[in-house]
């Protein structure tokens, strides 16, 4: 072996042991990386569902139970079936707070004030596809004249902060008859959530082929067959991540419906459970399990649909 | 429909001139190729006949009816786009299928349609595929089934064939040419090879910048170009290209460029006579020359081979006229080598010449 | 016919053709809507800034002009609630940057398990602006809260500390519930671009000899730049704007540490009930938002 080639060897030995001392290093940062993002994210959220499972007697414990030593249901109880537990709540009342068990006196609304935040969010998504879907296609595909007008128009509607929004709406909805009602809340929600969901359609629409739409016209389809034919098929991923957002958006917003609203009559959930901090009867675990409650049903529609999140963000690479 | 027709059609996209002035007839049953360069706007011209495009100005007819604002969709053309455009989520049955299934045929004729044509194209056993498993041959042919299914009046086809290798391009044009003999319907045909147009065409339309150079047959357009853009577009190796005078010798007119001379035959001489002295620039084509004869001053071309380029049948030879480097076309009987001496006379009856400013050619048009 | 009206005739069909009426129609449902719940209320509380409307007076409306804009510019409590805007809106937007940055590399990386934590990271948000006031608030309680009890068990202090009660710590501790939700949205947007990055770049660096940190510097951040601007712009009007945490834990206080623009324009509208100057101050919130957000796509550069 002349000494050329076993320079050569030494050296790729030596780079062999680095690769895979490196790999090895890698590994273990992404370990750690991952372990640190894990516990920054579900720790806040463990402690907040470790709360809700302890008994009012328990959770005022110092130091704090992170693991409940007794675990009870006795908060979500009251919660989906307080009808039975009220009266036992409503005459302990006047017993001192450590001892647990007492719910805020708006606590009966929280189901209904749920079923009006579903109500008002998938109204709002239905009418943003309905709305935002043909929008998107023409300023994407159809040139026509104040196209870039349109686009930029609808993007600065959101640059006014929303208290600045609120009087004027106020006096919009009291006009129309609307105050404390569902409609309300969906009217506006839709001018919220409309600017995002077309800017995201747009890019998407955007990114599919032109040719695709050329092909369909020359097929036999009108503008809006071929929207519906070829392109909201092909779009599918923007389209969920905009449900996604829409639905997302009108379940937890707060300040809009916190002016619009004044009985459970149209309440959202955002607003019953923040009326439970501003009670003056304060039962910690109670509110607690109601925040667990309101975080159920997003928290799974994101994790469901999320793979979508980031394909319908990303232009798709979609070919003919 | 019989016939398709330009009337003064221009189209503008913002102050450019993508069309000007186009003037075209376009009879039923014929295949006609507009031919260009990129941007020459026979891509436009074709989105014109589709509805794809609006005109700027100026009128197209269908037959006797305006259609400058009728949308695609109802127009009776079928279209093959280059990139093929199929419905990435519909299988190969339903792409075909769909141009029919938006004109609402009956389920039965639609089965017997597109299966006829798969038939024909020899895609029947792809029908279940999706266009993301076929190649791209394959897409191709689904491509113009979807068309052929249509049965219409009028067939586009935009540069069909570029994003295919060349094996598969050669055989595709000869399937291409078939259909049209089959299906008896008007074929428009996009493209910037000029073998492709020579092969295929009925006519060419060629274009450049928007502006029409010159409609004929192939033969017309290859053998009388009216222009110098045209005489070079066609032909590969291009047409060899050298400027000069031209004079009048003895009631002879003849081409000079330094030392070099070129005598035209009697027909070319009464044409060009009144031109004596004009500047020109004279074209020869590379197959224009042969060893057969004996060259003689003013009929061939002679000088020193700079290079050989052997092509299998053929030799191609590199030459320096006075300073211009021309190529020529010559069989494998004399092999050359670089540096050898050579007198090619030259087919004088396939001269080309051109007013030099007015780059207009002086024999035709 | 005659040559003008024929050109007239075409005109008009050219306008109204099908191209344009399909726009047309495909347009409207969207610019009505936008025009009756967007429009029109921007408007009016554009105009409604030129009048002095208290709604402890409500029959007397005088015209004032710009009168409003001039008090609330000479306002002193305005420009401290400026002062802690700013200071809320540096402190999140840094931190979401770069703790996004950290997250968006991490995931681009490809390693068993990614999938679920691309999933679990959602979760902040995901959940309600209510849910996560509530959340921190109960962290930060002082009496049982999570973040003493914790301490003390790590030892690190060793009697309770009041934390939202105490105005030095009130907007970092704000800022940190702020962060935590909207982290996870950030770091997806850069992600989004990471991955558009060609992998050609980095095989070419890597030819060139370019080692790890070499490659981050002079490929990775560069090409991240309009993702950078897009969370940039977005969270800096998000964190300007932002109202709910304010009210769910410290309502402004205390002793007005937490005062920030969206507080001051509640309390001026809602609580003072003085319709006219809380529109101004909208306004020229809006404005500096519309400032900032050309200033930041001018500075770095390229349109999104």
């Amino acid at each position: 072996m002349s000494a050329q080639s076993t320079l050569f060897s030494e050296r790729t030995e030596k780079w062999r042991f680095k690769s895979r001392f490196s790999e090895r290093t890698r590994n273990a940062v992404i370990f750690v990386s991952s372990l640190i993002l894990l516990v920054y994210v579900l720790a806040p959220v463990g402690w907040l569902l470790s709360s809700s499972f302890q008994s009012e007697a328990e959770i005022v414990s110092v130091p704090p139970h992170w693991i409940p030593h007794e675990p009870t249901l006795e908060n979500f109880d009251a919660i989906f079936f307080q009808e039975f537990e009220e009266v036992t709540y409503d005459t302990r009342r006047k017993v001192d707070p450590a001892a647990g068990g007492y719910i805020p006196s708006t606590a009966k609304d929280l189901m209904p004030s749920m079923w009006n935040s579903f109500i008002v969010s998938l109204s709002v998504v239905i009418l943003n596809l309905l709305v935002g879907i043909p929008a998107a296609y023409a300023m994407a595909k159809i040139r026509f004249w104040g196209r870039q007008a349109t686009v930029y128009t609808i993007l600065t509607t959101r640059v006014i902060p929303d208290i600045a929004l609120v009087v004027p709406f106020f006096l919009v909805i009291k006009n129309l008859g609307l105050l404390d009602h569902v409609l309300s809340l969906i009217i506006t929600y839709l001018a919220v959530t409309i600017p995002f969901t077309v800017f995201i359609l747009v890019s998407y629409f955007e990114s599919l082929p032109d040719e695709l739409d050329k092909a369909a016209r020359v097929d036999g389809c009108s503008r809006f067959q071929t929207m519906t034919q070829v392109f909201l098929p092909l779009a599918l991923p923007s389209i969920v991540a905009v449900m996604l957002f829409a639905f997302l958006t009108s379940w937890n917003e707060f300040l809009l419906a916190l002016m619009f609203t004044q009985t459970i009559a149209s309440q959202t959930l955002p607003i019953v459970v923040a009326s439970f901090t501003s009670d003056f009867t304060i039962s910690f675990s109670f509110i607690n399990a109601a925040g667990v409650v309101a975080i159920i049903p997003p928290v799974i529609l994101a994790l469901f649909f999320e793979r979508y999140i980031v394909s319908g963000l990303t232009a798709g690479a979609v070919k003919g | 429909m019989a016939r398709i027709l330009f009337d003064n059609v221009t189209k503008y996209y913002g102050s450019v001139k993508a069309v000007d002035r186009l003037n075209l007839e376009i009879v039923d049953k014929e295949f006609l190729v507009l031919l260009g360069p990129s941007g020459c706007g026979k891509t436009t011209t074709l989105n014109m006949i589709a509805g794809l495009e609006e005109l700027s100005e100026g009128d197209i007819y269908f037959d006797e009816q305006v259609v400058n604002f009728m949308p695609p969709h109802i127009r009776d053309v079928a279209m093959v786009f280059q990139s093929y455009a199929l419905y990435p989520h519909k299988n190969v049955f339903d792409n075909i299928a769909f141009g029919l299934k938006m004109r609402k045929y009956d389920g039965a004729e639609i089965d017997k349609r597109v299966r006829d044509a798969a038939a024909r194209l020899h895609i029947e056993h792809l029908l279940d595929r999706l266009p993301s498993q076929l190649s791209g041959g394959q897409r191709q042919r689904v491509a113009l089934g979807r068309a052929m299914v249509r049965q219409p009046s009028v067939f586009l086809m935009d540069e069909p064939l570029s994003n295919l290798d060349a094996a598969l391009r050669i055989s595709m044009r000869a399937e291409i040419k078939q259909l049209h003999h089959s299906m008896e319907t008007t074929f428009v045909y996009v493209t910037h090879d000029q073998a492709e147009a020579l092969t295929l065409a009925d006519r060419i339309v060629v274009m450049q910048e928007g502006v029409v150079q010159q409609i004929g047959t192939p033969d017309e357009i290859y053998e009388k170009p009216e222009n110098l853009f045209v005489a070079s577009f066609l032909g590969n190796p291009p047409i060899n290209l050298l400027e000069g005078e031209l004079a009048a010798e003895g009631g002879k007119m003849v081409f000079q460029k330094g030392g070099f001379r070129m005598h035209f035959p009697e027909d070319m001489t009464i044409k060009l006579q009144a031109h004596t002295g004009r500047a020109v620039t004279l074209g020869i084509r590379p197959e224009d020359v042969n060893e057969q004869g004996a060259a003689m001053p003013g009929s061939a071309v002679s000088g020193t081979v700079d290079t050989v380029l052997p092509m299998g049948s053929e030799q191609y030879l590199s030459m320096t006229i006075e300073g211009t480097e021309v190529f020529f076309r010559l069989g494998k009987e004399h092999k050359h080598k670089d540096g050898d001496s050579v007198s090619l006379e030259v087919n004088r009856n396939r001269l080309h010449v051109f007013d030099k400013e007015t780059r207009r050619s002086l024999l035709w048009g | 016919m005659p040559a003008n009206m024929k050109n007239l005739r075409y005109k008009l069909a050219r306008r109204f053709n099908y191209e344009a009426r399909s726009a047309g129609l495909f347009i409207l449902p969207v610019m009505s809507v936008l025009a009756v719940v967007a429009v029109f209320p921007i408007i009016y509380s554009l105009y409604t800034s030129f009048f002095s409307l208290k709604l402890t007076r409500p029959h007397r409306v005088p015209f004032v002009g710009f009168d409003n804009y001039v008090k609330v510019l000479g306002d002193e409590l305005f420009w401290e609630s400026v002062l802690r805007t700013v200071s809320f809106t540096l402190i999140s937007v840094t931190a979401i940057l770069i703790l996004a940055l950290f997250i968006a590399l991490l995931l681009n990386e490809t390693f068993r398990g990614r999938r679920f934590i691309s999933a679990i990271i959602l979760i902040p948000w995901a959940i309600p602006t209510v849910a996560n006031g509530l959340l921190w608030k109960w962290i930060y309680d002082s009496g049982y809260g999570a973040l003493n009890g914790l301490l003390m068990q790590l030892g690190l202090i060793d009697k309770y500390v009041t934390w939202l009660g105490d105005p030095e710590k009130t907007i970092p501790l704000i800022s940190n519930a702020f962060v935590w939700k909207e982290v996870p949205l950030a770091a997806i947007l850069i992600l989004v671009t990471m991955k558009s990055i060609p992998a050609d770049l980095y095989r070419a660096a890597r030819v060139d000899g370019a080692n790890l940190l070499q490659r981050f510097v002079h490929i990775t951040l560069p090409s991240l730049k309009p993702g950078f601007m897009l969370v940039m712009i977005y969270e800096t009007m998000m964190a300007i704007r932002h109202f709910d945490l304010f009210f769910l834990l410290t309502e402004g206080g205390p002793a007005d540490a937490s005062h920030v623009i969206s507080w001051q324009i509640y309390v001026e509208t809602f609580r003072n009930l003085s319709f006219g100057t809380g529109s101004a101050m909208s306004y020229i919130l809006a404005i500096v938002t519309f400032a900032l957000a050309f200033a930041i796509i001018r500075t770095l550069g390229r349109k999104i």
